[in-house]
């Protein structure tokens, strides 16, 4: 086995079974399951009437009793989300017209693609009737200003998975969960229920949650029975001992809470499947993994019920297992997020409330596991800062370097001081974690979707603002700079053209505001979840869903898409337009009107590109860039979410640079720019420079970034770097890029995630040369840019990489 | 005081300990056969010509004076003898086929550049390497640049072929921490044919800084064909031992075709057109070097 730093001293994990499962994951089929959308039409039809949130528990209780249940063949961790691994389950409820308008096509998409049986779409097809105009979506619908839709046409917002699917977006309270088990929280909401002065609400709420706790108490009932029957039917002994132990524990498991590790991993395991049955929404993340585990780990391990090796078998499976979920989404929002995901981050690592170091076992362990699983879930992410141990940054250097871009890093000296931006005191502050992708929360008690609400293309902004706000595909106006109507606007001073993209932001912010409003509403109604509620801080005592005001803490933020562009392009305009004055403002509208064509346009696009571009360390840039940044979070102190005076503390906007694949679709969407790219071209991802942009190389990048305002973004900001592996071969090269990741704190980088590339990829590199531009490669002496070397030294090392590596 | 340099390579690993900065300076008085920076060896400005970058548009053409660039299939043919206003031609091109290769800098200003690293060398126990071309053919530069950066506090490295006066090399390399020295052959035979000058100043200058006691990496490439004969790595070795504890490491390089592109694009003759070696033909020499008691690394 190829571990990293973890030397096995008992026989107790078995690496073969891992193989086996991890390959098996590896190689699983998604498909659609209609027994969840069938079971809450029936329950929904026969409880009409009935307050929304009980109506949810009671299908969910129901779900959990009807469904088919399995055990995953020799996994020690169990429970299913729907009736096959990988299977998506359908959640009419949020929105159901395009599950039955895709039926046909989700086989043969292009990405994301589900086999579907054809008696699966003929039960589907059966309950269209009944959800016509009673989802989410048609709520949204219903509600959302015209001019919002209009700004949609335009291409500026997109409303993303608020408008027609459930949140998702939290860390549960784990440690709690652990401590009192479903049972003790429905005994917590029994207790409540007796007072007498309870508001309807409240009533309503507790019911709700003794409804669903007993759902999931029945749920592990039936894994009892099902492990005895299998195990009867079992011939191998070591896994029968197994199968009796499932059943035997599933007795009475989760009545009270966690009795031993290995319940515990479990627990974490089944808390996030069951928030995956109650609603459809992504990014449920796990938290502080290594913080909640520690303690039932190392009383196991000193009361000898436990050794390592056992520890890392249970994590791995339960690693393995988070990939047997699914979720099927729409397919134009399936290119806003490629690649199945489910963003269920898992963090480990970083500073103790306490403020001394919180590395244990568990952390190293995790990055082991992950090592062996090699799947997409869970997300893993490390925190670390200065007294992070170095053989943790070591051991995650080495899985950065197998290449598939886990873990990421955070950086605790730049994320703690962001969190405190928002009013968090400094305890608190440094229990954050990652949720999702680079969101960050504190565990157990944050309210839903902290990023990812409505999305701004920054890049169709800044078009806008240089047509008077029409745009030029749709012709659509919603905005006159000058006052007047048409394309027709000239900037004679660079801070005319600065203030007229300030007014453009705040206009399409208060859109923006307006659509995450009438989805926040819509969705307190129809994503009102007492499972997942109840598991976060101050819903259990308030009596409300997390969506009407029930977490301690409640901060959102959108998805700004394009800064490095919007940068970009306005110090190209300074410099050539009113610096240097080498370009009119016509010349250069003009050449983008028309895409850089001919020889006018060559020439122009030329001027534009060797402007400065932000990620090569130039000041210039990287203060304008900065600026954008600011322009956004100085509108922030305006807004405040539905739940404002409702409970939580906060309720108000943060800032998030966690785009996913947004910049691909948005770029389809905007014209050339002047910082030199082509129309439809992708915009930058998240935070990082634009494609093509940083020549420099990894050291320019992050000083660029640090003179972002990073520690404002509490929302997370997102830097995805690649490199080639030639770069961090050998012991050598590990300790150095170890030292670079360090540096990060110094640069206050917030988040950083690494591509380690192979050969297909610098092939395609390439082939298409502007798409991969930070791609780094060692060449000979030294690591460079690969899109800097000669094709016929790319040719060298791509022919080179297929024999050595 | 301004130096000539061609690039300045950041996150560098192999030109000396930790995150480096390389600085490559223009110019350098051997002649390598299988030179893979031939756009560094004559001083001055150079143009590198890009065809896949071309399209054919011909502006280049009606630019350059005495017909000397035609449009061919092959793209843009330039005759570099004739070619008298090439600079004029390169600015001419909107699709950036025209490379200029050589800037002029001030050691100021390039502290001020290199300096923007810091961190990444503290954190690393990295700096910063002079690297060429030949750098100690701009040696008041390189000096200046030097102390600029020892007074920041930064790592400096020179990697020289060592073919200066001996006054000059004890002067530059005072002001450096670390020497990476390139000792290409012993026979001065074989050092004439392979790079074009005789190597006697160079192994004087060698066993000088040993002397001065001034931290040396020694980096020996091997090209097969040309330099690898066994007799001749050994005695290299026996000289390397002589040169006492100064030496912290040596380098056995492997030749690499990586340069190989860049003599076309520069209108030269490509001089060594072999095979790149095998692992196995490396590891002689490798072995050779343990038996003698050296922990080589082998980069390139």
């Amino acid at each position: 086995m190829d571990f990293l730093s973890f030397i096995p001293k008992t026989k107790d994990c078995d690496f073969d079974r891992i193989k086996r499962a991890q390959e098996s994951m590896a190689n699983r089929r998604a498909t659609i399951c209609p027994e969840r959308a069938e079971i809450i039409t029936e329950v929904y039809k026969r409880t009409e009437g009935e307050p929304q949130i009980i109506r949810k528990a009671k299908a969910f209780a129901e779900i959990l009793e009807r469904m088919t249940i399995y055990l995953e063949d020799d996994m020690l961790i169990f429970g299913n989300q729907a009736s096959a691994n990988f299977a998506a389950p359908v959640f009419p409820e949020y929105s159901f017209d395009w599950v039955i308008e895709e039926l046909d096509a989700f086989a043969s998409r292009t990405g994301d693609s589900f086999d579907i049986s054809e008696d699966t779409k003929a039960r589907l097809r059966k309950l269209e009737k009944y959800w016509i105009g009673k989802t989410h979506k048609d709520e949204v619908n219903r509600n959302l200003p015209k001019v919002n839709l209009l700004a949609e046409k335009q291409g500026v917002l997109h409303k993303g998975g608020i408008s027609m699917s459930g949140d998702g977006h939290i860390i549960p309270n784990h440690e709690f969960v652990l401590e009192v088990g479903y049972g003790g929280v429905k005994k917590i909401a029994l207790e409540k229920l007796k007072s007498n002065e309870l508001d309807e609400e409240q009533r309503s709420f507790y019911q709700a949650v003794v409804i669903a706790m007993d759902g999931a108490l029945t749920y592990i009932k039936r894994f009892s029975s099902l492990a005895a029957k299998l195990a009867n039917e079992e011939r191998d002994d070591k896994r029968r001992k197994e199968l009796e132990q499932i059943s035997e524990m599933c007795r009475d498991y989760m009545e009270g809470g966690a009795r031993n590790f290995y319940e515990a991993v479990e627990t974490v395991y089944l808390t996030h499947l069951l928030m995956m049955i109650e609603s459809n929404g992504h990014s449920f993340s796990f938290g502080r993994f290594d913080q909640y585990i520690y303690p039932y780990y190392r009383r196991d391990l000193e009361e000898g019920r436990l050794t390592k090796e056992k520890a890392l078998e249970i994590i791995t499976h339960f690693f393995i297992m988070t990939n047997s979920i699914n979720k099927v989404r729409p397919w134009d929002h399936t290119q806003y997020s490629c690649g199945y995901p489910l963003y269920s981050n898992l963090m480990v690592g970083g500073m103790k409330s306490d403020g001394t170091d919180g590395t244990n076992d568990i952390s190293y362990l995790c990055l082991e596991a992950m090592n062996l699983s090699r799947l997409p879930e869970p997300n893993l992410s490390v925190r670390f800062w200065e007294q992070t141990p170095h053989s943790l940054l070591l051991d995650s250097a080495r899985l950065i370097r197998k290449g598939f871009g886990m873990p990421s890093v955070f950086c605790d000296e730049v994320v703690i001081p962001a969190m405190m931006t928002l009013d968090l005191d400094l305890e608190t502050a440094r229990d954050y974690a990652s949720m999702g992708c680079v969101e960050t929360a504190i565990p157990g008690k944050w309210g839903h979707r902290a990023t990812g609400m409505t999305y701004i293309n920054f890049g169709k902004v800044f078009e806008l603002v240089l047509n008077n706000g029409v745009d030029p595909a749709s012709g659509i106006q919603l905005i006159r700079l000058n006052g007047k109507e048409g394309r027709e606007v000239s900037y004679h001073t660079y801070e005319e053209l600065w203030s007229a993209w300030k007014r453009a932001l705040k206009y399409y912010f208060d859109l923006a505001v307006q659509c995450d409003l009438v989805c926040d509403r819509s969705l307190k109604f129809h994503d009102a979840d007492p499972f997942a509620s109840s598991l976060i801080d101050c819903s259990l005592e308030r009596g409300k869903t997390l969506k009407n005001g029930g977490a301690k803490y409640d901060y959102v933020s959108q998805s700004n898409i394009g800064p490095s562009t919007v940068g970009d392009s306005l110090a190209a305009v300074k410099k050539l337009v009113f610096d240097e004055k080498v370009l009119t403002m016509d010349e250069l509208k003009k050449a983008l009107d028309s895409n850089f064509e001919g020889e006018e346009g060559a020439r122009i696009r030329q001027l534009c590109r060797k402007a400065p571009k932000f990620g090569n360390d130039d000041d210039y840039v990287d203060h304008i860039v900065a600026d954008v940044y600011e322009s956004y979070l100085e509108l922030l102190p305006g807004y405040r979410t539905d739940r404002a005076g409702r409970g939580p503390i906060g309720c108000g906007y943060t800032m998030s640079t966690s785009n996913i694949t947004s910049y691909v679709p948005n770029g389809f969407d905007v014209g050339a720019t002047p910082d030199g790219r082509l129309a439809g071209k992708p915009l930058n991802e998240g935070a990082s420079p634009c494609l093509g942009a940083d020549r420099e190389g990894p050291t320019a990048v992050m000083n660029s970034m640090s003179k972002l305002p990073n520690d404002k973004i509490a929302g997370g900001q997102l830097l995805n770097m690649r490199f080639y592996p030639g770069a961090l071969e050998g012991d050598d090269n590990l300790e150095k890029f170890t030292s670079f990741i360090k540096t990060g704190r110094l640069k206050k980088i917030f988040h950083n995630q690494f591509n380690i590339v192979d050969s297909k990829v610098l092939k395609a590199a390439k082939e298409n040369p502007e798409e991969y531009p930070d791609l780094m490669v060692r060449v000979a002496g030294y690591c460079a840019l690969f899109n800097t070397l000669m094709p016929e030294a790319q040719d060298a090392i791509i022919e080179r990489t297929e024999h050595s590596w | 005081m301004e130096g000539l340099i061609s690039k300045i390579q950041r996150y560098s690993t192999k030109d000396g300990p930790g995150l480096r900065t390389t600085v490559f300076l223009i110019g350098c008085n051997l002649s390598c056969l299988w030179c893979a920076n031939p756009e560094l060896i004559a001083p001055g400005e150079k143009y590198l010509y890009y065809r896949e970058r071309c399209v054919g548009c011909g502006k280049c053409v009606s630019v350059a004076a005495d017909n000397s660039i035609t449009l061919t299939e092959k793209g843009c043919v330039i005759d570099r003898s004739r070619c008298s206003n090439l600079k004029e031609c390169a600015s001419s091109c909107y699709y950036d086929a025209y490379e200029k290769v050589g800037y002029a800098m001030t050691a100021s200003d390039l502290c001020e550049k290199l300096k923007r690293d810091k961190d990444f060398y503290d954190q690393s126990g990295g700096g910063v390497t002079f690297s060429g071309g030949e750098p100690a053919l701009q040696p008041e530069f390189v000096m200046e640049t030097a102390k600029l950066l020892r007074r920041e506090g930064i790592h400096t490295a020179l990697e020289t072929a060592g073919l200066i006066k001996k006054d000059r090399m004890r002067e530059l390399i005072q002001q450096i921490d670390l020497v990476l020295y390139d000792i290409k052959a012993m026979d001065s035979k074989m050092h004439l044919a392979c790079t074009g000058v005789d190597n006697r100043v160079i192994l004087d200058n060698a066993m000088m800084t040993a002397e001065m006691n001034i931290p040396m990496i020694i980096r020996l490439i091997v090209v097969p064909g040309y330099n690898d004969d066994k007799n001749d790595f050994y005695n290299r070795l026996q000289f390397i031992k002589r040169m006492g504890k100064a030496v912290k490491q040596i380098d056995i390089l492997k030749y690499h075709r990586l340069g190989e592109g860049k003599y076309l694009r520069l209108g030269l003759e490509n001089r060594v057109s072999i095979e790149e070696p095998s692992n196995e033909y490396i590891s002689e020499y490798v072995q050779m070097a343990r038996e003698m008691g050296f922990e080589p690394t082998i980069g390139g």
